[in-house]
């Protein structure tokens, strides 16, 4: 039974199975999080209504208007599941996700940034003083003569105001919480988020700790897989911006940076078809930790560079390669930024 | 600082490093010694790794550039530490922290020489430690 294909009758079972007035409660919640994971919750469309039929919806700040104190009020464990999207920065979003760790049975990291840090933990390349810096001091656009920069606590005619603490890092979700499940993607198709809210439903959950998508890397599903020449071979490497990339050609043959090789697959190549090469959302395929530094290996083994110095100027042509490498996974790398300072 | 003595791991290629040594006697002497067959074996994950499980330093060892048993294993390799190197510097780790000699010596007495030379290299680094300042969370 899935879930596009419910009807009235099985929606009536469900119903009778949860008794009706008690109906699993289900927490949608956003982190640091720019709303596309929330979006891509109403992109299951009709679904979403025999969805919203079937559960009861506790939490959702994007879309409905819950207050924080009545999940305090809630009983431990009384939400059958949090569905958490967004990184953590801030002592608002790790209270947040505590409370609802502690109110729910099951927690899904949903979407790269819970998942894996996201694009927002590409802040991890840089300290926190060097991002106030920039943004309340430094920025071209900025008009700051006092040098003010946000306090968590400031007294204002005798009143103290605050403000959530800025941390030093990014952390993804399971660097804070305890996480059962991952659903990666920026943001997660709807058919995975079908998917996985039909498993949790319907009792059907895979080993704590799985991903609910597929285990092969992109390129096993890459529509232009059958473009790659038997030994690929590039000699230099372009930025998709640089050349106007053949949309039915493997990129890599192209020599352009796709993370096919490296990244698990799932996304439905959104970005593929529209001539973009993969940035890696889904993150590490299956049983890889680090999909940056494996894709390190991957790449060194294209590059056709006669002798040392040949693969020296490749190798100082790429732009920002770390960048390229963890765009959505930085904070879970294996690789810890230095402080200058040691 | 001037008591620290870094960690360092060292790979090397049963194929050119070692192969007539005492592989017992010269493992005493060397820390962290992994012989392996081809340093086209280590992958990068490897190196990344090591570091995270607290060395201060990685050197592989391969053997001459064209003399690879597997064809071009040590080109592999050395093509995996210069992007290596390049992705550690936005790390704001030193590059000198990852080093590759594509070289031979059968009685591996230059190993332990090599690993002293890099450890003395790293010493003037300072530990690779883990300094993202854990802030909150």
């Amino acid at each position: 039974m899935t879930l596009k294909n419910w009807g009235r009758w099985e929606i009536a079972k469900l119903r009778e199975v949860h008794k009706m007035a008690n109906k699993p409660k289900v927490a949608i919640c956003w982190l640091g999080s720019c709303g596309g994971c929330d979006e891509t919750v109403v992109d299951l469309n009709e679904a979403l209504l025999q969805v919203a039929d079937a559960i009861d919806i506790v939490i959702w700040p994007v879309a409905m208007d819950f207050k924080y104190h009545h999940i305090e009020e809630m009983k431990d464990g009384e939400i059958l599941l949090s569905i958490i999207n967004g990184h953590v920065r801030n002592s608002e979003q790790e209270e947040i996700a505590k409370l609802l760790r502690r109110k729910s049975q099951l927690v899904l990291a949903f979407g790269a940034c819970a998942c894996f840090g996201g694009t927002p933990g590409l802040a991890n390349f840089r300290t926190k003083e060097d991002i106030f810096n920039w943004v309340y001091r430094d920025a071209p656009t900025v008009v700051n003569p006092n040098g003010i920069y946000p306090q968590p606590k400031v007294q204002i005619d005798g009143n103290e105001l605050t403000l959530p603490e800025f941390y030093e890092r990014v952390y993804a979700l399971n660097q804070v919480i305890d996480v059962d499940f991952y659903l990666p993607g920026c943001p997660p198709p709807p058919d995975l988020v079908a998917n996985a809210i039909n498993a949790v439903l319907e009792d059907k959950l895979p080993r704590k700790g799985s991903t609910l998508a597929p285990h092969k890397p992109l390129c096993d599903t890459c529509p232009r897989n059958g473009t790659k020449p038997e030994r690929l071979a590039i000699k230099d490497i372009k930025r998709v911006h640089e050349v106007e990339a053949d949309p039915n050609t493997c990129f890599l043959a192209q020599g352009i940076l796709c993370l096919g090789p490296a990244i698990r697959t799932g996304c439905g190549e959104a970005c593929i078809n529209i001539n973009i090469p993969c940035r890696g959302c889904f993150g590490p395929v299956e049983g890889v930790a680090d999909c940056g530094a494996k894709f390190v290996s991957s790449l060194a083994s294209i590059l056709d560079a006669e002798g040392e110095r040949e693969v020296k100027e490749v190798v100082d042509t790429i732009d920002d390669l770390a960048g390229y490498l963890y765009r959505f996974t930085l904070p879970i790398s294996n690789l810890k930024r230095r402080n200058k300072d040691g | 600082m001037s008591e620290y003595e870094p960690k360092l791991v060292c790979f090397s290629c049963k194929f050119g490093w070692g192969y007539l040594s005492d592989e017992d006697a010269l493992s005493r002497q060397i820390k962290n010694w992994i012989p392996i067959i081809c340093s086209g074996k280590i992958d990068a994950t490897h190196v990344v790794d090591a570091f995270k499980k607290g060395a201060d330093g990685v050197l592989i060892l391969g053997c001459p550039e064209g003399e690879c048993h597997y064809q071009d294993g040590n080109f592999e390799a050395m093509k995996r530490v210069h992007l290596l190197q390049k992705v550690l510097g936005a790390f704001g780790i030193e590059e000198e922290r990852v080093r590759i000699e594509l070289s031979i010596d059968p009685e591996g007495k230059r190993i332990p020489q090599l690993v002293k030379e890099m450890s003395d290299d790293i010493k003037k680094l300072g530990p690779l430690g883990n300094s993202e300042i854990e802030g909150g969370a």
